[in-house]
């Protein structure tokens, strides 16, 4: 072996090195995005499947009025949402939608969804001066949406609010919110 | 940067038991940790940064397909690290027949003295390590491009330092003897 051998075996690899070139982040998003797939695959399959299976329906006439009163109810409150502006239109055809979580021991609070790849830290939510409540408003494309808060940075919760809750295709809940061209849709 | 020893590697365990308890969206922390931790290795192994990102995204579906397979959530590391290896060799050997001549042509008449440029250098060294075996190819990406101490590298590869030494040492010779033949 010759010093001329060594020194070119050095310099060869500190070239080499020097133009390494690592993957960078879209494997995270690459990888994320086929799960998720999965999931909204698994979701989808759950919610057709509800629509197309028979189901016995029971009614009783008291609760009957009851569950009455309270569609009535909610068809104003999504009347006043939308006069209020929380789910106005905004012009490129999103709709700003908001979503608030009480949680006073929360020291952060994000919003993670399918609109966002599920990312945990890219929706922050903002909380409110003297109180426990998290809220972020944000624009949405008109359709059904899934989502999670996460508390903290590592606690992966459901909204207590949600409009409804789905199968995530692993045994477990994602919240669902369905978003109109107008607004704000109670499913 | 460390490894898989076990300090990162309780903070991989308690990941894995999230995902493995429904938190299914916590394993992008696990990718983008992994990606940070093998990506250049995976680099030199797929000779390419396109084709190792294709590589670990095979892994590391692979990996979370598998997921409730691991005995030892603590071992994440090394675990991922023997699924990431195999789709890595796998690309190589694919890539390798896609390659075209001129890219791998050697040329000659270099001198100690003539700037290397890192095209220059990554056409010697790629072809250099397609000379050794994968188990050669591997440590000696580890030690001697990544400079990873000879612990990590045992760990990694489930294997005695004092093996390593001397794999390190033959992948060394074969190397230096290819680069001497492109001079």
């Amino acid at each position: 072996m010759t010093e001329h051998d060594d020194t070119r075996y050095e310099r060869m690899l500190a070239a080499y090195r020097d133009g390494l070139r690592p993957p960078g982040d879209e494997v995270r998003q690459r990888v994320m995005t086929e799960l998720a797939g999965r999931r909204q695959g698994a979701a989808e399959r759950a919610w057709w499947r509800w629509f197309v299976q028979p189901h016995t329906v029971r009614v009783r006439p008291m609760l009957a009025a009851a569950a009455l009163v309270i569609v009535v109810g909610l068809s104003a409150s999504v009347s006043q949402l939308l006069v209020d502006g929380n789910g106005a239109a905004i012009p490129d055809g999103t709709v700003l939608v908001q979503f608030e979580l009480e949680f006073p021991q929360a020291e952060t609070v994000a919003l993670a969804g399918s609109f966002n790849d599920w990312n945990d830290s890219a929706t922050q939510f903002t909380r409110h001066e003297g109180s426990g409540v998290w809220s972020v408003t944000i624009p949405l494309p008109p359709g059904r949406h899934e989502y999670l808060f996460v508390v903290n940075g590592e606690q992966w919760v459901p909204d207590p609010r949600a409009h409804a809750a789905v199968d995530d295709g692993f045994g477990n809940l994602n919240s669902m919110i369905v978003v109109g061209p107008r607004g704000v849709v109670r499913s | 940067m460390g490894l898989g020893g076990s300090g990162v590697d309780g903070a991989d365990g308690k990941l894995v038991r999230r995902i493995l308890g429904g938190e299914t969206h916590a394993y992008g922390k696990l990718v983008d940790r992994y990606v940070e931790r093998f990506g250049e290795y995976a680099t030199s192994l797929c000779r390419d940064a396109d084709i190792a990102a294709d590589a670990m995204q095979e892994a590391f579906i692979r990996a979370y397909d598998r997921l409730s397979t691991l005995k030892d959530p603590d071992q994440f590391g090394a675990w991922f690290f023997r699924i990431l290896t195999n789709q890595c060799h796998n690309h190589r050997d694919r890539r390798r027949s896609y390659v075209p001549l001129d890219t791998v042509a050697v040329s000659g008449g270099r001198t100690p003295d003539q700037d290397l440029t890192a095209a220059e250098a990554k056409r010697a060294i790629d072809a250099a390590l397609d000379r050794l075996t994968p188990d050669l190819r591997e440590t000696f990406v580890l030690r001697e491009i990544e400079g990873r101490p000879y612990s990590e590298i045992a760990a990694l590869q489930d294997t005695g330092e004092a093996a390593l030494r001397k794999r390190v040492e033959r992948a060394k010779e074969i190397v230096r003897a290819a680069l001497e033949e492109d001079a």
